[in-house]
């Protein structure tokens, strides 16, 4: 069965309240004049990629590279060391004791 | 004493290094003059480590041990450059980004922990396009590296730091990371020697991930000889990385040729007839001249579903960016910068944090995985993918390796494509293939440059089956006359 012959309808066209929409989504922070040039530049580039449509798809396998699937591990915790530990606490912008410090969530 | 730097090799300095010509404490410090040479000029380095010397002294400690047995370690005592998004235990590793500018990392890549066992030296950490993400080193967050041909132009991306150090002398050989062709293009603009190796086949523990189906560790060398060394030292299974293969992952499925027989060369031509600088399809040419002449069969091959390779990519690849990159969250580790509340946090840290190119493609990711239009970008993008790999296999029935250029110019200039995202994307329209397909790719000079800012160097691209270095290795060496 041609599973994805069902092409949705792609509006090339990006709004600015679709990039703010995403931005927030991935949180980041945009000015005013980066959802100006983001509008631009996403325009040209699904400009592009849109041509995907176009292609016709004879196969419902998913894409997969490598040979291997499914490597499973047993669940069982493992024991690191001091050093690794403290290492790793060290990195954080901010710690308390052996805890990584965030801000409050709940008010 | 003097050592000639230009163009050493792994195998020149192992001899030199076992017969006592020079230590590697004299040849490290030989490769750290080069680098305060040439470095402030090409910007291939972003960090030296102040510790080279004292692991010269551990390499040359071994050396001068008779017990020890030099010829089992042919890397021992050699000087090398890491990208700047393999982990090396205590030393800042930034991927070239402000994010990461002030990370040191907690740990050693399996990649790492291989090349200590085998004694090498870490000169430094090399620049990159910030996170890989790039064709140019355009994007690194410290600067630009610039092409040792013409400084005027670019050293490729995304590993241009690695191919760039290799092409100084500043290093023997190097590391890089591929995802797009980010060894292979360096590579040939840089007129050294590039590997991008079996999905699986190299372990990427500790390799700051962008693309996770598509991304692989590789070297960067003079020879190809060197590059085979240095592939069989980081190879193999790991723990750490569950899509590691072992070495006999693929052997079964090999085709086995006649002994003696030279490999069956594939030439896709309906793929090289538009959009290709004229130098490239010259040098192109020449080399399948070459090749006929020292009595390879050259096929004409069809891969139906190519040229959607880069569409494909330009939509798999952001996907899988937009997750990989959900971990910098200013928590963990690295940049940190407040916000109102712990959720502004984020949207600060990640705004100050990251570049332009980086942000575009978590956008583009964030876009394509969304509902409404998962279904039309990434479940097709991964049809369209399984069309490619199908052509591919189908093709490797009947030639041993597929030959292309390695990118469709030479070096541009630096700036030149800065502003067009989709020029510059166009750059990997022949190596995103061997990530698509997960299939190893070398890329060798077949032109060679000159430092005369005319003559820039040209790559070469073979690409072979799954878990077939050995054919890439052997047709490159004959290629270049090793």
């Amino acid at each position: 069965m041609p599973l994805l012959s069902l092409a949705v309808t792609i509006i090339s066209m990006i709004t600015t309240a679709e990039i703010e929409k995403l931005a927030t989504l991935a949180r980041i922070k945009l000015s005013e004049e980066d959802k100006a040039s983001l509008v631009k530049e996403f325009d040209s580039i699904l400009g592009y990629i849109d041509q995907l449509k176009k292609v016709e798809v004879s196969t419902d396998t998913e894409g997969r590279v490598g040979a291997i699937k499914n490597i499973m591990r047993p669940d069982e915790s493992r024991q690191i060391s001091t050093d690794d530990r403290e290492r790793l606490l060290d990195e954080a912008p901010d710690r308390e004791g052996d805890f990584i410090a965030v801000k409050k969530i709940l008010q | 004493m003097k050592i000639d730097l230009h163009k050493l090799t792994i195998q020149k300095a192992h001899e030199a290094l076992k017969k006592g010509e020079y230590t590697s404490v004299q040849l490290t410090q030989a490769y750290l003059e080069q680098i305060k040479n040439k470095n402030p000029e090409i910007n291939a380095y972003l960090k030296v480590f102040a510790d080279a010397i004292d692991q010269a002294k551990q390499a040359d400690t071994k050396i001068k041990n008779l017990k020890f047995n030099i010829e089992n370690f042919p890397l021992l005592g050699i000087p090398c450059g890491i990208k700047d998004n393999i982990l090396i235990q205590g030393h800042i590793t930034s991927a070239s980004s402000k994010i990461l500018e002030n990370y040191r990392a907690t740990y050693d890549a399996t990649v790492i922990s291989k090349l200590k066992k085998e004694g090498v030296v870490f000169l430094g950490h090399t620049n990159m396009d910030e996170f890989a993400m790039g064709g140019s080193t355009e994007n690194s967050a410290f600067g630009v590296t610039k092409n040792p041909y013409d400084t005027t132009r670019v050293a490729g991306g995304s590993s241009g730091g690695s191919a760039a150090t290799v092409a100084m002398d500043a290093a023997v050989f190097s590391l890089g990371t591929d995802t797009g062709g980010s060894i292979r293009q360096p590579a040939s603009f840089c007129g050294v020697v590039g590997l991008k190796p079996t999905y699986g086949a190299v372990s990427r523990y500790g390799a700051i991930a962008m693309g996770s189906s598509l991304d692989q560790i590789g070297p960067i060398s003079q020879t190809v000889s060197d590059c085979e060394v240095v592939f069989n030292a980081i190879r193999g299974k790991d723990i750490h990385d569950g899509t590691t293969i072992d070495i006999t992952t693929y052997a079964s499925k090999h085709v086995s040729k006649t002994l003696g027989a030279k490999p069956v060369i594939g030439v896709p031509r309906h793929f090289l007839k538009e959009g290709i600088d004229t130098a490239v399809i010259d040098a192109f040419d020449s080399a399948i001249a070459s090749f006929k002449q020292k009595g390879y069969e050259i096929k004409d091959i069809q891969l139906p579903n190519i040229s959607y390779s880069l569409l494909v990519y330009y939509i798999i690849m952001p996907a899988e960016v937009s997750s990989n990159m959900a971990r910098f969250d200013g928590v963990k580790y690295g940049l940190h910068k407040d916000g109102a509340n712990g959720i502004q946090d984020y949207f600060e840290t990640r705004r100050a944090g990251l570049g332009r190119e980086v942000i575009r493609r978590i956008l583009l990711g964030t876009y394509v995985l969304s509902s409404g239009y998962y279904d039309a970008y990434y479940n097709r993008a991964n049809a369209v993918r399984a069309m490619i790999i199908a052509d591919f296999q189908k093709a490797f029935s009947s030639v041993d390796l597929i030959v292309t250029p390695t990118a469709p110019s030479p070096a541009f200039k630096i700036g030149e494509k800065s502003n067009d995202p989709i020029s510059m994307y166009l750059e990997d329209i022949f190596t995103v293939t061997a990530n698509i397909t997960g299939m190893p790719a070398l890329s060798i000079p077949c032109m060679v440059g000159e430092n005369d800012n005319k003559h820039l160097p040209i790559g070469l691209q073979l690409t072979a089956r799954h878990g077939d270095e050995a054919t890439l290795f052997a047709v490159g060496k004959d290629f270049l006359g090793e």
